[in-house]
């Protein structure tokens, strides 16, 4: 009996599209080009089309905030080696520090943002500094318990407006700003993101999750490489916090809702970790999918989570390491 | 009698072994030697069936694909298709490489763990022998796996692997990073192991020399086929051997 096996070769488009005959024509110019494109001009469009159906169209902003969460998910726990459960943490310090500029002391939107962005992404860091060497589930347990903190500690003070939460917060100047503030600043994130795994620094920081010993011994400090990188995760949660409370024009205690540690983390799981675009992917699709559920009150958890349940058990690589596998490499049989 | 017909391992489009045939005769050593990426390792994870395990993790991750093909007989049956942990029951027992004791376990813990097939009474002489085997285990009991030094965790993973009664022990790379004194502990062991007990060994190295005066049966394995196979004493007087293997 003859034995057979299956083969997986890249595409001829993929290897002439690796070199210098990228710039060759236009067909390997396309296959380099295309998927970044689509997507791009894709999302841009988003709002546009979306004019046919109004009530989606908060649903894109929500979605691009749960994307930022994602990406940071995605760089601390597949880059950096920190399953970080914080994305509510960094949402609600962002969130409740822009209120505070905002409301408290009269700042503008656009200064209010930015700079709970940059002030959020530096007490975060500090914040969770303590807690850097833990490593896996503990470090997991100690930005879980953040949030919930931080709700508590609120309540219990009756601070920041206790437990009705900061209102009169200044909305963004119109609809179209609020879309595409948030769509072109995911956008910017991810690809900034891609770019950065990949400098030296990047390199490093990688280095980390695989042996940190290892990156000890080359005399580099591997918690100044961490907290650099919790930074840069904190600054992304933080921008979707400030965000999301001047969309909301208000800022309370479901900014450390647990739904923004989990989504992220399933995105991730359902995109394909370590791909960056795939956590982006992911949440495009499982943020729309709840909405639509919505429909089946209580009922779609047990929809949601059958579903996340059968893309773990059936396809674990995720979507991402799928398509890019399927776009760039094709099988064939062969005899052994 | 172990053996493995016209194994072969491809991981993605790369060929790891090619048409390897083992023959393992009851109460031998058999000496599997190469260079580094000769495919000693992956033939062992055949032989053990860690390589269905490895399988199934890439293909859940998305990464490379494993295709394995080959016959496997123990005593005449088929275990081509069975699971490590089947496999381990039927008595074709791995010592990996690079040792991997249970740092966080004392020795004793370890060596009780390696026993979880066996019954009580089995146990008890089991760890009686290992101990007798190798005695300096017996100073570190209650010491934990990971505090060892290289020699004796290599000890305690021979000892381990030996627990779960095996009729097929493969030993993969037992001589990495031991000074030659731990090596002629090893050694000597692995004799003992075989002439007490009876049991087949295959054992993989990278640097025959030590190894070679205890093995019946040896094979050379350059980049997955299987290039030469003969005695020891065959082998050692092969000048392209001798060269290659034994730094002469």
């Amino acid at each position: 009996m003859e034995t057979m096996r299956k083969e997986r070769i890249d595409r001829g488009v993929r290897v002439r599209a690796s070199g210098l005959y990228a710039i060759s024509s236009w067909r390997e110019m396309l296959y380099l080009m295309g998927p970044p494109l689509a997507l791009i001009i894709g999302v841009i469009l988003l709002p546009v089309i979306l004019e046919l159906a109004p009530y989606w169209k908060r649903v894109i902003n929500i979605m691009c905030v749960y994307a930022l969460l994602a990406l940071s998910f995605d760089f601390l726990a597949n880059y950096v080696g920190l399953v970080c459960l914080g994305g509510a943490f960094f949402v609600g310090v962002g969130g409740y520090l822009s209120a505070i500029f905002n409301v408290y002391l009269h700042f503008p939107v656009y200064l209010s943002i930015p700079l709970a962005t940059i002030c959020g992404a530096f007490i975060c860091t500090f914040l969770l500094m303590p807690c850097l060497p833990l490593r896996g589930v503990y470090f997991a347990i100690v930005t879980l318990m953040y949030p919930l903190l931080a709700t508590r500690v609120i309540e219990a003070l009756d601070i920041l407006g206790g437990t009705n939460g900061i209102t009169g917060l200044d909305s963004l100047p119109n609809e179209y700003v609020e879309h595409y503030a948030i769509i072109l600043m995911t956008l910017f994130f991810l690809y900034a993101m891609r770019r950065f795994v990949n400098q030296d620094v990047g390199l490093v920081i990688r280095g980390v999750k695989d042996n940190d010993q290892a990156v000890k011994a080359s005399g580099i400090s591997v918690t100044k490489m961490k907290a650099f990188a919790v930074c840069i995760a904190a600054f992304m949660g933080c921008f979707g916090g400030a965000y999301m409370s001047h969309m909301y024009m208000w800022s309370g205690l479901s900014m450390f809702a647990l739904d923004f540690s989990i989504i992220p983390m399933a995105s991730v799981v359902i995109g394909g970790g370590g791909t960056l675009l795939g956590a982006i992917i992911g949440s495009f699709i499982l943020v729309p999918l709840s909405e639509v559920l919505r429909n089946f009150g209580t009922f779609r958890i047990v929809i949601y989570c059958a579903l996340l349940t059968g893309f773990i058990v059936f396809k674990s690589e995720g979507i991402m390491v799928y398509a890019m596998r399927k776009y760039h490499q094709f099988e064939r049989w062969v005899k052994v | 009698m172990f053996e493995a017909r016209e194994m072969m391992v491809f991981y993605e489009n790369m060929i790891a072994l090619n048409n390897v045939s083992i023959n393992a005769p009851d109460a031998k050593i058999i000496g599997i030697f190469g260079s580094n990426s000769a495919g000693k390792s992956t033939l062992m994870y055949a032989l053990s069936g860690i390589i269905l395990d490895i399988k199934k993790k890439e293909e859940m991750r998305g990464g490379e694909r494993i295709s394995v093909f080959g016959r496997l007989f123990l005593n005449g049956d088929d275990v081509t298709n069975l699971k490590p942990h089947l496999r381990a029951k039927k008595g074709i027992v791995l010592c990996p490489e690079r040792r991997r004791i249970f740092p966080e376990s004392s020795v004793m813990e370890n060596l009780k763990i390696g026993a979880y097939l066996s019954s009580r009474l089995d146990t008890k002489n089991n760890i009686d022998y290992v101990l007798n085997l190798f005695p300096r285990l017996k100073d570190h009991l209650n010491r934990q796996g990971g505090f060892l030094s290289g020699g004796e965790q290599q000890m305690l993973a021979i000892g381990r692997a030996l627990m779960a009664n095996p009729t097929v022990l493969l030993l993969d790379e037992p001589l990495m990073g031991l000074s030659p004194a731990y090596m002629d502990i090893v050694v000597k062991g692995t004799k003992e192991i075989r002439d007490t007990k009876g049991i087949t060994i295959i054992v993989t190295e990278q640097y025959a020399r030590p190894v070679i005066p205890i093995i019946d049966y040896g094979y050379i394995l350059e980049n997955g086929s299987a290039v030469l196979e003969g005695t020891g004493e065959e082998l050692l007087n092969n000048p392209d051997v001798k060269s290659a293997y034994f730094g002469v």
